[in-house]
């Protein structure tokens, strides 16, 4: 089945100071239908501006965007920003980060919802609106539904609050559904619930999910499918459990080594000397070539292609079967 | 980066601009004439030469002679001497009372902080013409008498603005950390508080100084400010005002003058403070 | 890494509160030896925050003492505060934030020597070698704060802290805002400095692998009471608390085979103004029975170095099934 979005080389260059920041370097991926494809990178990776991409809201600096992105059949890319607008909550929802900040807060919850609601089904009646708003409020296991219908974002915590922009995605009934470390910002038995829930609601949901993260274990918990990225490119993609169990690029392997370190107290932790790339820096090169223990002369002088790697598996290494 | 280094940064970034340029342009011009009068005018403004007066401009009198002969163009120049002179000791008295006010309010106990805070708004609330009319009827009216009203008259803006500066200041970080580290008070205050909130009080300062060039203007227009002999814009204009019959001339130049120096500050004051806008202040 | 038998740091009975409402810590006792690395857990509203600045003198507690070294904070505050400071240094969680934004890292970094009179230049020699045992590069001392990454700010912080030669450095989140590639580094020199200068650490951290990984001995706090306080294995192995059961299974092992059922815990955190009667956690707690709803237990040593706040301890293990 052709998958519901597939991105080739996408590549984003923003303007600073210093010069063109590459913070997109050619991205090759593909988000199958009915599938949580999980995103995991680390600072500088790229992974938050590749959902601004899908979803195209983009860095006022941007001085190149290329590539395409081929959404069911068509390049959102070349879509003016009207045609790009159409799809905005109706066939793309995202889940922002920071519950905090994503409500607005002259408005009640419920405005939030029926809006929401009112755009993805036109001249739809307010009291229809309002209760499909509360019945999905009940479903993200929100108690007192419809006293919270009713309330500001301010009398919510922040686990509500979160509840309640998963409650607005769902609501769009998209076809992709964009989640931007939607728990980073929770306290841990809050955001278990979260996590609980995301787990349950994706049974029903009929559409696709990308889902953003720097958290490995999350991720292998949730998704289905596994992207991950570094410096601004795709070092490896395949089913979650394939690549976390037998993983096939250097990054990844040592990103794993990294969490599980599962020796007792006592010996020294594992990292990965040096630092991310430079995002100004030219793109000649395997980007993780300056801190990979593996690396040679051929990694050092041209971008290995992100190729076949297994059923259903890519990765981007030049010496992934000398490796093992 | 030099403090000097950023300073040129900013001045280029306000020259940029048309507007920024101008008052840029305005400002120097008017500062010249008033650090170097004696030089930048023709002639001694007190010289009096009854015989010649409301001459026409000439190359002796560049722009002709007041009532009682005096050079006006020279008069002007020395005006201009008075304003810079009573604007920046005004502004520099209002600043360092205002923030030391605004400074020690914020971390005040409450009530102790609203007293300071009543204070400020009585002086706010205070119609400055009434408040400098008392002060003159008790005093006298002369130089100094200006330089304090518009002094009392401008402290509250500064302390307003410098205790909002540090409520925001305190919860910082650093501030905490140095506490940790076992900076004293003081220390805190000099070193930490007063680099951090400066910035936005000097764009203030730079602001205001056309607002006490006005002050200044209207006090000696109405005979409460500068005494003469002294040249100061305002009793130009008074007196070319008093002689309209004789000569346009001198109420002309003079308030041409004051309009001027006055649009110079106010376009320099804000290319100034778009200039060191806080996203750009990243790079400072 | 071993700790001596001596307590440098005696948390005895600590409560504080807020504006006469808010309770953030309630009698709170706790011992740091010397030599040894704490962890403390908790989320919002566990009052670990407030603990760390109790115990560098920032807040003084409502009632209850602490003392460092044998004394009590505010009277060493009182009578030497700045030998005080020098013996309790804290890592602040912002590291960026917590330096002057309009001093060089130079500046920021000599703050202690005029703060504290050290002599000149012995103590900038000294600062020379742990800026390089630190990998802290030359350049970085003409550099503002916004100009450097979260990791060199952190590295600073720790560089201005070693200064004074501490006795005991709290550090807050000191892998936040840190990449996992990297933390390990950080933690590794944490570690290694600990070696070298006989520091002592309480270490405030929500990643449970990192309290794992490299404390000895763990303190779980929940709405401002200590809950469990227990060695670090221990801890982990088999919590005896329900909380610490919840919160250590929240954490999703990338492991497949290792991975279990979290425990996921109804409602939210209750607010520190009006806690719950009783047990604090009693409102979330899936074996909660009628006794805590009205008895709050009290802190216990239920075995060897282990403490539990609970009346009853060990009924839920951490694959989520009840005892």
């Amino acid at each position: 089945m052709m998958p519901l979005v597939s991105i080739r080389q996408l590549t984003l260059e923003a303007a600073t100071t210093r010069g063109a920041a590459h913070i997109l370097r050619g991205i090759d991926l593909d988000i199958g239908r009915r599938r949580i494809v999980g995103v995991v990178g680390e600072s500088g990776s790229g992974k938050s501006s590749l959902a601004a991409c899908l979803v195209r809201l983009l860095p006022a600096n941007l001085s190149r965007i290329d590539g395409e992105i081929v959404f069911d059949g068509t390049d959102l890319l070349g879509l003016s920003e009207a045609a790009m607008n159409a799809y905005r909550g109706t066939r793309i929802a995202m889940i922002f980060q920071d519950p905090m900040t994503a409500l607005n807060p002259l408005f009640t919850i419920g405005t939030h919802l029926v809006d929401v609601l009112r755009r993805r089904h036109p001249g739809l009646a307010r009291k229809v609106a309002t209760a499909r708003a509360i019945a999905m409020l009940r479903r993200v296991g929100i108690a007192d539904a419809s006293l919270r219908f009713s309330s500001y974002p301010h009398q919510l915590s922040g686990g509500m609050r979160q509840r309640v922009l998963i409650a607005m995605a769902l609501l769009v009934e998209p076809d992709l559904l964009l989640a931007d470390e939607p728990t980073t910002a929770l306290d841990a038995t809050v955001e278990a619930q979260i996590v609980a829930l995301l787990e349950e609601l994706r049974h029903g949901f009929a559409g696709s999910i990308v889902f953003i993260s720097h958290q490995l274990g999350l991720v292998a918990q949730l998704c289905d499918d596994l992207c991950v990225m570094y410096g601004g490119t795709v070092v490896e993609t395949g089913p979650v459990a394939d690549v976390l169990g037998a993983p096939r690029h250097p990054y990844t392997r040592a990103l794993l080594a990294c969490e599980l370190d599962d020796d007792a107290a006592g010996g020294h932790l594992v990292s990965i000397p040096g630092d991310v790339p430079d995002p100004v820096s030219a793109h000649v090169a395997c980007v993780f070539a300056p801190r990979c223990p593996h690396a040679t002369n051929a990694c050092r002088s041209s971008v290995p292609a992100l190729r076949d790697a297994g059923p259903g598996r890519r990765a981007a290494c030049m010496r992934m079967e000398e490796l093992g | 980066m030099t403090a000097l280094a950023s300073a040129f940064r900013i001045l280029r970034r306000v020259c940029a601009t048309l507007t920024g340029a101008t008052g840029f342009g305005i400002v120097v011009l008017v500062l010249v004439a008033a650090l170097f009068a004696p030089w930048v005018a023709t002639a001694d403004p007190d010289r009096l030469d009854v015989m010649n007066r409301f001459a026409a401009p000439s190359s002796a009198h560049w722009l002709g002679t007041d009532q009682l002969g005096r050079d006006l163009y020279s008069r002007l120049v020395h005006g201009a001497t008075v304003a810079m002179g009573v604007a920046l000791s005004a502004i520099a008295i209002a600043l360092s009372l205002g923030t030391t006010l605004g400074i020690v309010a914020a971390y005040l106990p409450a009530r102790f902080e609203r007293f300071v805070l009543i204070v400020f708004d009585v002086i706010s609330s205070f119609p400055s013409m009434v408040l400098a009319l008392a002060i003159v009827a008790v005093f006298g009216p002369s130089t100094l008498i200006v330089v304090a009203i518009a002094a009392i008259t401008l402290t509250p803006h500064f302390g307003r603005v410098a205790r909002a500066q540090v409520l925001t200041l305190k919860s910082a970080p650093f501030l905490e950390a140095e506490r940790i580290l076992g900076a004293s008070f003081a220390r805190i205050v000099v070193h930490h508080v007063l680099p951090n909130i400066l910035g936005p009080l000097v764009i203030l300062a730079s602001m205001d100084i056309p607002v006490v060039i006005t002050i200044e203007a209207g006090l000696s227009f109405l005979g409460l400010g500068v005494r003469p002999p002294l040249a100061s814009w305002g009793t130009l204009i008074q007196d070319g005002y008093q002689y309209l019959s004789d000569s346009w001339v001198p109420v002309v130049v003079s308030s041409l003058a004051l309009a001027v120096a006055t649009l110079g500050f106010t376009l320099f004051g804000e290319a100034l403070r778009d200039a060191v806008d806080p996203r750009i202040r990243q790079e400072l | 890494m071993s700790a001596t038998g001596e307590a440098l740091v005696e948390f005895d009975g600590v409560s504080v509160v807020f504006e006469g409402q808010v309770r953030a810590l309630d009698d709170v006792t706790l011992a740091i030896r010397k030599g040894e690395i704490v962890g403390l857990v908790g989320e919002s509203g566990s009052g670990k925050s407030t603990l760390c600045r109790i115990l560098v003198g920032l807040t003084p507690p409502s009632s209850g003492t602490v003392n460092v070294g044998g004394l009590p904070v505010h009277r060493q505050l009182a009578q030497d505060p700045l030998a005080f400071r020098r013996r309790a240094q804290m890592l602040l969680q912002d590291a960026v934030a917590s330096l002057s934004p309009r001093m060089t890292i130079g500046r920021a970094l000599e703050e202690p020597i005029a703060i504290h009179k050290l002599p000149r230049g012995q103590t900038l020699e000294q600062l020379a070698s742990i800026l390089r045992r630190l990998g802290l590069p030359q350049d970085v001392m003409a550099k503002f704060p916004h100009q450097i990454s979260g990791g060199q700010a952190r590295r600073v912080g720790v560089a201005r802290a070693l200064l004074m030669r501490p006795e005991i450095v709290v550090a807050d989140e000191p892998t936040a805002g840190l990449d996992v590639s990297v933390q390990g580094e950080l933690l590794n020199l944490l570690l290694d400095l600990q070696q070298e200068f006989g520091l002592t650490y309480l270490l405030v951290s929500h990643n449970l692998n990192v309290i794992r990984r490299v404390t000895g001995r763990t303190a779980v706090m929940y709405l401002g009471q200590i809950v469990e306080a227990a060695a670090t294995r221990d801890l982990f192995a088999a919590p005896a608390h329900p909380y610490t059961a919840a919160l250590l299974s929240t954490n999703p092992a990338v492991d497949p085979r290792k991975r279990h059922k979290p425990i996921v815990l109804q409602g939210e955190i209750p607010s520190a103004v009006n806690p719950p009667t009783g047990c604090r956690f009693h409102t979330r707690c899936p074996v909660a029975q009628a006794r805590c709803a009205s008895e709050p237990p009290a802190l216990v040593e239920i075995e060897a170095g282990r403490q539990v706040r609970c009346h009853f301890p060990f009924s839920l293990l951490k694959s989520g099934s009840d005892a």
